[in-house]
């Protein structure tokens, strides 16, 4: 079964918890076009989301760092703040993921049980279509250097696209991350702006592959360290065109909402 | 420390992150922290210079000892939600 929809969405937490810091036309502008992947999710009827997400040093912490992992477990639940959340694991898919990528070159680490950090609550929270269905959590190592490189992310999209390919689930894609931040630096208050829109006008013209070329230096200096996360997802993409739903620069966030043909 | 934002953890600091990392996602640790710093800081294994450092959750001073940016961010924001609940979800 072919892929039913893609999306990258923004996971910052101010989405959520909405302190007085922000921009409340801002916020809400990003909640719309979360909404609007809802929507879309919906109405693809995917079995399973797969979600491709960067660790907040949240459940893996420098007792184990896997630069790429999967969490097959029968479900996976965290907290943040006052919300706790819980999503069940599609098995089958988390355990063919796993399985098969270790088969073609990619020593994945699996786990059955860390905590679910808000990398993933987030997307979910506002896209999770209705019904809800069950999810796979893949894991970047995005904060914790040395980081897996741009073309070897990308390259991981590819081989997950080839599986998903296979399987008899409907399977979404989604990414979640970025674009520019620095959070806990002395530039949290200057993301690169200029880097984001000069990616997503290259994104919306088909050349998403462009972004395996970048180094692991060029997305720390732009404040894109968790655009591995969509260059995974632009490896299982191809050279398909994104349409971006939004962009909307806040303080200290890059927020962009994108969708890609399935 | 380096040119780059997010730097490999050193292993010295290894004490450090990892009271960080007990600031921002174990409630409990959280909890004794507030009720008594010194203590806390204490059983961590934590020296001098990374007590004081912390005394003010001094950003600068806290990544030159080698604590991770993010984690440092983190724990400050966990430490103000328990704090002034009443700050966030404000619209």
């Amino acid at each position: 079964m072919p892929l039913v929809a893609a999306f990258a969405c923004p996971h910052t937490p101010q989405l959520l918890v909405r302190p007085p810091t922000e921009d409340r036309a801002l916020v809400l502008r990003v909640h719309a076009a979360l909404a609007e992947v809802k929507r879309r999710l919906t109405a693809a009827r995917p079995d399973v989301i797969a979600l491709i997400a960067g660790d907040h040093i949240e459940g893996f912490f420098l007792n184990a760092v896997p630069a790429l992992a999967v969490h097959v477990g029968a479900r996976a639940a965290g907290e943040f703040g006052r919300y706790r959340y819980a999503f069940d694991v599609h098995e089958p898919l988390a355990r063919a993921i796993v399985e098969q990528c270790i088969e073609a070159g990619f020593d994945l680490a699996y786990t059955q049980d860390v905590p679910l950090d808000y990398a993933f609550y987030v997307p979910l929270h506002f896209a999770m279509p209705s019904p809800p269905v069950p999810i796979v959590p893949l894991y970047v190592n995005v904060y914790l250097p040395p980081q897996p490189t741009p073309r070897r992310c990308h390259a991981w999209g590819r081989a997950l696209r080839a599986i998903v390919d296979a399987r008899p689930e409907r399977v979404a894609l989604v990414a979640s991350g970025g674009l520019s931040h620095f959070p806990g630096t002395e530039r949290y208050g200057a993301p690169d702006f200029d880097f984001d829109r000069a990616l997503l006008a290259s994104l919306a013209e088909g050349r998403g592959a462009d972004t395996a070329r970048l180094t692991g230096e060029e997305l720390d200096k732009a404040g894109n360290v968790e655009l591995r996360t969509w260059i995974t997802l632009l490896g299982a993409l191809g050279e398909t065109r994104a349409e971006v739903l939004a962009y909307e620069p806040s303080w200290h966030h890059g927020n962009a909402v994108v969708a890609w043909p399935a | 420390m380096s040119d780059v934002h997010y730097f490999f953890p050193p292993a010295a600091a290894y004490p450090l992150n990892r009271f960080l990392f007990a600031l921002k996602s174990d409630a409990a640790a959280r909890a004794r922290y507030v009720a008594d710093a010194q203590a806390t800081l204490r059983d961590y294994g934590l020296d001098e210079a990374t007590r004081a450092a912390l005394a003010g959750f001094d950003r600068d001073r806290l990544v030159a000892l080698g604590a991770h940016p993010y984690l440092v961010f983190m724990a400050q924001v966990r430490l103000t939600m328990e704090r002034e609940p009443g700050t966030f979800e404000y619209f």
